[in-house]
Order: structure tokens, then sequence, then C-alpha cells
């Protein structure tokens, strides 16, 4: 009989990681003060990062499959997107601190939209935190459709036509993808009858990682096929990514740089721990990892055709997001080396990309426009936040030494070395074509010759010190490799190719 | 039997008109008036018959022919038409589809007396007519190849007076979609509502009854009568293939057999009381819902053919 | 023979939601489905927690019967919505794209045996048509508050599918359907609200500000 134990001690951890969004998300409503009330969130967020390393701390003290409580569990592969999620929700927490005093004082928000904000990015917290830490299926699927509902009126913060429209594309494109992934799931199930799995123990991943050999195959191809439809299109993977660039520009700024910084990747996390299980049960023949690379082959070309024709610079930030994640998805496809090369990936592009989106929301808010054609000469004007801009597009197209280029090229390098060529072409044509097209908006955007002239413009303590953490960070991600780390990220790589 | 057929026919060209006259007491009732008497349309077909004919300068000989071929070929259509658990007279395997056909060359016949006329309103009604027809017969021919594929036979005669208790009970979702199907179509070929008031005196709305405007007399005698004869046909397929019959005696299963005649024109004259005439571009719809419905039977006997069905 | 007279008349409500143009009848007809797919498990009762299986049966009736239409014509009645008009792909071609369909969800459910599943054929076409519907529904109407439709019959479609193929009553299986549901009419409900304020209008087609 195939059961599963309660350990207290870590069933605790779980127990905070969720309480703590929950109480966020009960109390901010009675806050009436809207700074009390962005301190208190920036303190929540810190407290559920302390949460997180402490996981982490007993995660690496403790068993080798990971800290195991009933339905959840945290092992390699979730405390990795554990502590991306910290990360960035730290920083944009931090970051909406200043963003919405700007808008308090220029009275462009009113406090009810603030307690509405507090209340539903603790919720998206506990969604996210609920996604990365269960083992059954069906708790992730219901996290991830908890992340829809409570990001959809994030996006309509202000409520603008446009803002409304992007909220209904995404709200109703996103609810069918998942409607799509419940139907995997229920295929998991069907394919699941001959395990002697029963009850709630059906859809648990490690147990269906330990008896993949008695799943029945062409079912568990049809689930993998719909899984990743569905929550593909939570992802923006190409061709169901039409929903993305119009939630991400029309979104508040920390609002869009938790999209980029992590609803993607929470979607992409569902689709590699089931990677995991149908990998397993087809033997390792690299079925589901084709399919996957597939995926991103076709999001990074589509990516970069259209990053080609951008006038703003949040819908271009957002088309970088569908090419990285399709980066990070032929990563994981490539097999191998190149998965431990995605999952660094999946750090170094979070957290370059909130950065990008923070300081693209600064600099909106001071020149009053996205327009890139008039976003001009930023870093003689707003010597912070435009260097925070540059250097944010300039990681995300790729240039070294920031901890982009390492990735992708380590990515490349185990492409190569596996004779994967086909894919290895298409991804370094894509990449290219996004250098190319993009470089010339950065440059323009940089050192272009202003229209108007305004004075240099002064920012506080806490803004100067965002951007110099995000941006060190990103330097030294990728300058810098402890073999522990490796080896972390390689253990997780292994989880996601079943072994 | 060839007994009890040629019974049959005489029950049909005697009684058809009746039909029609429990048919338009069925809706005076439902109006709360007194209505025709029951035999009303012999009286109509006698006077007409004493009548004399007009005919206009500029038709041709297809508007004299034209009734009288529809009579003929009525006839033709009431031989091969089986009643209940008589079999028809002439009987083969796939005289449906002649049957099908047969009505059709009446209709051929209808139009082209009506276009002969050279008026635009006879004009108007055929090309609706004809319409019609071309979104009823898929519904038609599906519904009776679902009947077929249930029972594995190809003739009427085979089909009719099989259906009982057990057939309904083992196979009724197939039997319950062709029968609205069917019904659908019935209306639409014998001009009912809701696809034509048959009460109408505005010519703009007519379509059967506007093709034979300019027919009078004898003519129109013939027409009233075929048309009657037509709705005994349709249903006599109804009856005879969806209503459940005793096993037994033949004189049982005639009894059943004119009891559901005189249901299906009660419940046509209910429908013609209840409901409104349907606006011409939503009646496509309708015909095409009966289609859906006739394909899912179809769909339902084809997959539960070889299963578990009996 | 129940069973399957059920499919049938969910497959006829299929049809019917395709022809009809107007939003109060579509909002009936969408209950009565759940309803109806809601009472399914008792017809199939395999699991020995009879109890909590009628508990659910009971819940979920009640809430896709009764407070979801409710919500529905609500919303409806502040829009003063009341019909379909001019939809992008009209009326005849939506029913004889969905004949089409119902002949491709047959074939389908005749391959899914193959896989190894075992169902009636009729069911498993039933339930794909059911799908099918729901998302022609979501991509080829106007109003939004069909598109809400669209996605309950969509999600009607999986949970027949859910009952066939995850076996007996499977309490994922509600609870997740029944989250789906909640998301669209409680939060689509609202979501079509403002977005009728704020456009004053429903047509989604007319949503087109954001390209490229």
């Amino acid at each position: 009989m195939i059961g599963y134990g309660v350990d207290m001690g870590d069933g605790w951890i779980f127990a905070a990681l969720l309480a703590v969004p929950v109480a966020g998300m009960i109390g901010l409503t009675q806050v009436r003060n809207s700074f009390r009330l962005l301190y208190t969130l920036c303190a929540l967020v810190s407290l559920q990062a302390l949460v997180i390393a402490w996981a982490g701390w007993r995660l690496v003290a403790g068993p080798a499959g990971g800290l195991h409580a009933g339905w959840f569990m945290i092992d390699a592969l979730s405390w990795h997107h554990l502590m991306v999620m910290a990360v960035v929700f730290t920083v944009s927490t931090w970051y909406a601190v200043s963003y919405f005093k700007a808008e308090l004082a220029a009275n462009t928000i009113t406090e009810r939209a603030m307690r509405r904000f507090g209340s539903l990015w603790c919720g998206a917290l506990g969604a996210m935190t609920l996604v990365l830490t269960s083992d059954n299926l069906g708790l992730l699927w219901i996290g991830v459709e908890t992340t829809t509902l409570m990001t959809a009126f994030l996006i309509c913060l202000h409520r603008t036509p446009a803002s409304l429209e992007a909220m209904w594309k995404y709200l109703l494109m996103c609810s069918v993808g998942v409607a799509f992934a419940f139907m995997g799931n229920l295929l998991i199930v069907a394919a699941a009858r001959g395990t002697g799995l029963g009850g709630g123990a059906v859809l648990l991943s490690s147990m269906l990682r330990q008896c993949a050999g008695n799943l029945n195959q062409p079912v568990v191809k049809l689930a993998y096929l719909f899984l990743i439809v569905g929550y593909g299109t939570k992802v923006g993977l190409a061709p169901l990514h039409s929903w993305l660039p119009d939630a991400h520009s029309q979104a508040p700024a920390p609002v869009s740089a938790l999209f980029s910084g992590f609803l993607l990747n929470t979607a992409l996390y569902a689709i590699l721990r089931v990677t995991g299980v149908v990998e397993a049960a087809v033997g390792n023949t690299g079925w589901a990892l084709g399919v996957l690379r597939l995926f991103g082959l076709v999001s990074i070309l589509v990516a970069a055709a259209f990053i080609l024709s951008q006038s703003d610079v949040k819908r271009l930030l957002a088309y970088h997001s569908v090419e990285h994640m399709g980066i990070i998805a032929v990563g994981v496809g490539l097999g191998g080396g190149a998965i431990w090369a995605a999952l660094y990936h999946v750090f170094n592009h979070s957290l370059c990309k909130t950065l990008a989106f923070c300081s693209a929301g600064r600099l909106g808010q001071l020149y009053g426009t996205h327009d890139m054609g008039r976003l001009k000469g930023v870093m003689a004007r707003d010597p912070v936040w435009g260097t925070g801009l540059v250097g944010s597009l300039l990681a995300l197209i790729g240039m070294a030494p920031f901890a982009l280029f390492v990735s992708e090229f380590q990515i490349v390098k185990a492409g190569v070395q596996t004779g994967q060529w086909i894919s290895v072409g298409i991804f370094l044509a894509g990449t290219c074509m996004v250098f190319a097209g993009a470089l010339q908006h950065v440059l323009e955007m940089a050192w272009g010759e202003a229209t108007e002239h305004h004075e240099v413009v002064r920012r506080s303590r806490l803004e100067i010190v965002l951007v110099t953490v995000c941006l060190v960070g990103l330097v030294v991600a990728g300058t810098w490799m402890p073999a522990e780390v490796r080896d972390f990220l390689m253990a997780a790589g292994r989880i996601v190719e079943g072994r | 039997m060839k007994l009890m057929s040629i019974a049959h026919l005489f029950l049909a060209l005697l009684a058809a008109p009746l039909l029609l006259g429990v048919l338009n007491r069925c809706k005076a009732v439902f109006a709360g008036r007194k209505g025709q008497p029951l035999c009303q349309l012999y009286f109509d077909v006698w006077k007409l018959l004493r009548k004399g004919a007009v005919y206009s300068r500029t038709t041709t000989w297809l508007v004299a022919a034209g009734p009288v071929i529809g009579l003929a070929v009525v006839l033709t259509g009431l031989v091969l038409t089986p009643a209940g658990q008589t079999p028809a007279l002439i009987r083969f395997s796939g005289d449906l589809i002649l049957l099908a056909y047969v009505l059709g060359l009446m209709r051929f016949f209808t139009v082209l007396a009506a276009l002969d006329t050279g008026s635009s309103f006879e004009g108007m009604g055929a090309s609706r007519e004809v319409f019609y027809a071309a979104l009823a017969e898929p519904a038609f021919l599906t519904g009776l190849a679902a009947l077929s594929c249930l029972a594995g036979e190809f003739s009427m005669s085979a089909l009719s007076g099989t259906a009982s208790l057990q057939t309904w009970s083992a196979s009724g979702p197939v039997y319950l979609l062709v029968l609205a199907a069917w019904f659908v179509v019935m209306l639409a070929e014998n001009a009912r509502v809701p696809f034509d008031d048959p009460n109408t005196h505005l010519e703009l709305t007519m379509i059967h009854e506007v093709m034979v405007l300019d027919h009078g007399g004898p003519d129109f005698a013939v027409i009233q009568y075929a048309a009657s004869l037509k709705l005994w046909i349709y249903g006599s397929l109804l009856v005879g293939m969806m209503f459940p019959f005793p096993s037994g005696s033949p004189v049982l299963a005639s009894l059943v057999f004119a009891g559901g005649m005189v249901l299906v024109a009660v419940l046509i004259g209910v429908l013609e009381s209840v409901t409104a005439r349907l606006r011409i571009v939503r009646t496509p719809e309708l015909l095409l819902g009966a289609f859906a419905l006739s394909l899912v039977a179809l769909l339902l006997a084809v997959s539960a053919g070889g299963a578990h069905v009996g | 023979m129940w069973v399957d007279g059920l499919f049938v008349v969910l497959t006829i409500a299929n049809l019917i939601l395709l022809g009809t143009t107007r939003l109060s009848h579509s909002i009936r007809v969408v209950a009565v489905q759940g309803v109806l797919l809601a009472l399914l498990p008792i017809l199939r009762v395999e699991s020995i927690h009879v109890t909590r299986a009628l508990f659910l049966v009971v819940l979920t009736a009640a809430l896709k019967g009764g407070v979801f239409p409710a919500m529905l014509m609500r919303s409806m009645r502040e829009a003063s919505v009341r019909r379909e008009m001019e939809p992008m792909l009209g009326f005849t071609a939506s029913m004889a794209l969905g004949v089409a369909m119902l002949a491709a969800s047959f074939w389908m459910g005749g391959r899914m045996q193959a896989l190894g599943l075992e169902v009636s054929p009729i069911s498993m076409a039933s339930v794909l048509f059911m799908m099918f519907t729901g998302i022609l529904l979501l991509t080829a109407r106007r109003k939004a508050l069909t598109q809400v439709l669209g996605f309950l019959v969509l999600e009607n479609g999986i949970y027949g599918f859910g009952l066939l193929v995850a076996g007996s009553v499977h309490w994922l299986v509600e609870v997740g359907v029944l989250l789906d549901v909640f998301v669209a009419v409680f939060v689509m409900g609202i979501a079509v609200y403002h977005i009728n304020r704020e456009f004053d209008h429903m047509n989604v087609d007319e949503l087109d500000r954001l390209r490229g």
C-alpha cells in the first residue's frame, strides 16, 4: 500500500508559507493609510522571504527526497523557484513603495484601489506559493487558477478602457488554457488507473514518478499535450501568447514586473513538474522534452519578429518575456546539461525583467508616456532609472558580462555537445535578430537627443539601492558560480528529466 | 395479405380528406369555434368538380397537366406506402428512395405549372417551395437511413410496423430523434405552420397556396385531393415506422394505425393553433435543426449498430 | 440506456445553444445542462462514499441550476442586452459547423476506446461535442456574456469528461470544475459589469485598441 507520512517539523514550514500571504490578504483590506499599507506589504513579503530561507536551510539539512508533508512538498526544483519568487517579490514590493508614493502624490490612484492592490498582491503571493509547494497536481492546478483570479484585477487597477480590454483578454484566454490543463489532469488520472494508486494519492507527482512505468503511455502523452497547451497559455508560449503584451503594457509597473518576473515562471514550473512525470513514463526517450523544445523555438521566432516592430517600451519588454520563456523551454528541451543552464536562466531573467519593468514604470511616470519615440535621453535626465533600464535591456538581449549571456551560452554549449544542430541554429538566429532589433531601441532611448530640456531628476536612496543591487546581482550571477549552486541546479534538472 | 393492402389503399383514398377535416376541427376547438363539418373537404371537392375551368391564353399544356400528373404521381406513391403492419402493394429493397423522388416529381410538376402561368406571385411561391424542399430532403433521407441502419432492412414495408415497446426501450433515443425530425419535415412538405399558413389570404406570405392560385374548378379539386393524399402518405410513414405496434392480430394493428393517423392530425392541429408562422429567414435554421437531429440519430444508430442495441 | 438518453439530450441542448439568438434561452439551456450533468453520478454510482457523492450532487445542481443562471440573468439585465445580433459566425453556419463537429466527436469517441479508456462512444462523443460547442461560442460570438456562457459549456464538457474518464465521483473533479465555474460567473460577471460601464457596450470584437 503506497502511503505518505506527515512530518510535523516540516509541516510548520508549509503552514507558515501559506499563512503569511493569507493573513496579508485579509488584513490589508483594513489598513486605511496607504503608506502604512505599503510598508506593511514590504514587511509581509520580507517575512515570507525569511520563511523560504528557513525552508531552504531545512532542505539542505534534510532527507534527499526533499521535504514532504501530506500533499505538500519542497524539493530542489521547487525551492529554486521559491527563491526566485522571494527575490522578485521583495524587489517589486520595495519598488511599489516608491512607485505608488509618486502616484498618490499626483493623485492618480485612490485609497480604495491601494487597498485592493495590497490585498490582491498578497493573494497572488499566496497562490504562487501554493503552486510551488504542492505535490498534488490537482492542488497545483487550483493554485494556477487562483493566480489567474488574483492577477486579473491587478491588471485593471486603473479602470481605463484599455486596461479592461487587456484584463478581459487575459481572463478569458488563461481560463480556457487552465481548463485545458484540467483536462490534462483528468487524463493523467485515467492513465494512472493501472498503478493501484487511489483517492488523493493518484495525483501526487512524487508517487507518479515512482510508479511511472505503470502509466498508460498513449494516454499520458495525450495528457501532456493538453497540459502543455493549457499551462503554456499562462507561460506565454507562442502561439498562445497574445494576451501577454496587452496585459503587461496596461498593468501598473509593479504588476508587470510581477507578471514577467514570476507569474510566467509559475506556470512554467507546473509544466516542468509534469515533464518529469511524463519523461519517466515514456522511458526517458525525450519525447516530452521534444514537444517543449518545439514550443520554445516557435516562441523565440515569433517574439523576435514582433520585437523588431515595437514602439511601446512595455510591450517590447513583454515580447522579450515571450522570447526568454522560449529560451528556457528550449534549454529544458535540449536535455542533459542544458536543463540546469535553463533553470539558472530562470533566475537571471526574473531578476533582470523585474528591474526592466521597474525602470520602465518610473520613467513612464516621469515622461508621462511609454512610447519609445518620446523616451529619449534617459541616461541624461534620470541617471538612476536610466541606468536601470539601459542595463537591464542590454542584459536581456544577451550582452556580456551579464548573467543572461552566460546562461544562454551554456544552453548553446550543451546543445552543441549533444549534436542538436537545428535547434541550436534556430535559437541563435532568433536571439541574433532580437539583439540587432532591440539594440537600436536601447541606444536611442539611452543617449538619444531629448526633445525638450529638463533638469536632472534626483532619486531617493531606496531606488538607488534597488537599481544597484539588481545590476550588481546580474553581474555577480554571471561571473561567479560556486560548485554547490551548480550541483543544486543539476539536482533540480534531474527532477525535470524524470531521473 | 394482398387483400389487406388493397383494403388499406381504398381506405387511404376514402379517408384522406377526413384527416384534414379532423385537423381543421382541432384548430377550431382550440380557437373556441364550432368549426367546419368534418367532411368539408368532400363537399369542397364535389363542388369544384362540377364547376368549369378557365385557362389563360398565355399558358401552355403544363398548367392543365400539372394537377393531373400530380394526382397520378401521388397515387403511385400511395401504392408504395405501407400502412402500419400491412405491407405496400409494391415493395422491394430500396423503395424508400423511390418514394422520396416520386414525391419530388409531384413537387416538380406543381412548380412547373406555377412558373408556366407567368405570374410573379407563383414564381415567388415556387422558389420558396423548392428552397424548403431542398433543405428538408436531407433530414428526411437521413432519418430513413437511421431507421434502416437500426433494423438492417432497406424496404419500407419491412421497416413499417416493426416498432414495438421492446425496440423503443432499447433504442428509444433514435426513434425520438427521427420522430422529431420527420415531424418537422412533414410540416414543411405539406405547407403547414410554422412553414406556411394555409389560412392566409395575403399572397406575399403564401408558399403552397400561391402556386395554385390560377387553378380553378376541377383542377383545383384535384390539387386539394392530391394534397390530402400527400399528407396521408407522410402520416402513414410516421405512424408506421415509429409507433409501437402489437404483434399478432392484423385487425388490432389496423386499429392502432388508424388511431395513430388521427393522433398525428390532432398534433398538427394543436401545433398550428399554438405556434406562429416563422419568418422566412428563420425557417432554414429549423430545417437545419431537423437535419442535425436526424444526423444525431444516424450516428447513434451506426455506433450502436454492432454494440448493444437490439 | 438512461445514461445514453441523457447524453443525447445534452447533445441536443448543445445544438440549441449553437442556433439560438436569445441570451435568456441560452442561459436556461446551460443551466439545464449543468443540472443534468450534476445528476449523472447518481446514475453511475460506483463509489462507496454515497453521502459525500449525494452532497456534491446537490451542491453542484443548486449552483449550476440556480445560483449561476440567476447571476447571469442579473448581469444581462444590468447590461440591457437581450439578443446576440450579427455574430461573427452566422447561426446557420454555426449549426452546420456544429453538425460537422458532432460527426468529428463521434469519430474521436471511437478512437478513444483504442487508447484504452473504456467509455461508451455516445457518451464520449457527447462530451467532446460539448467542449467543441463551448469553444465555438467563445470564439465566434460578439457579446461578452455569450463568451462567459461558452466557457461554462466548456467546463460542463470537461466535467462530463472527468466523470467518464476518472471513474467514480472524484472530489477533485467536482472541486476543480466548481472553481472554474466560480471564476467564470463571479469574476467574469464583475468584469463584464465594468466593461459595460466603461465602454457602454458588450461587443468584445470592438475591444481592439491594443494591437501588435
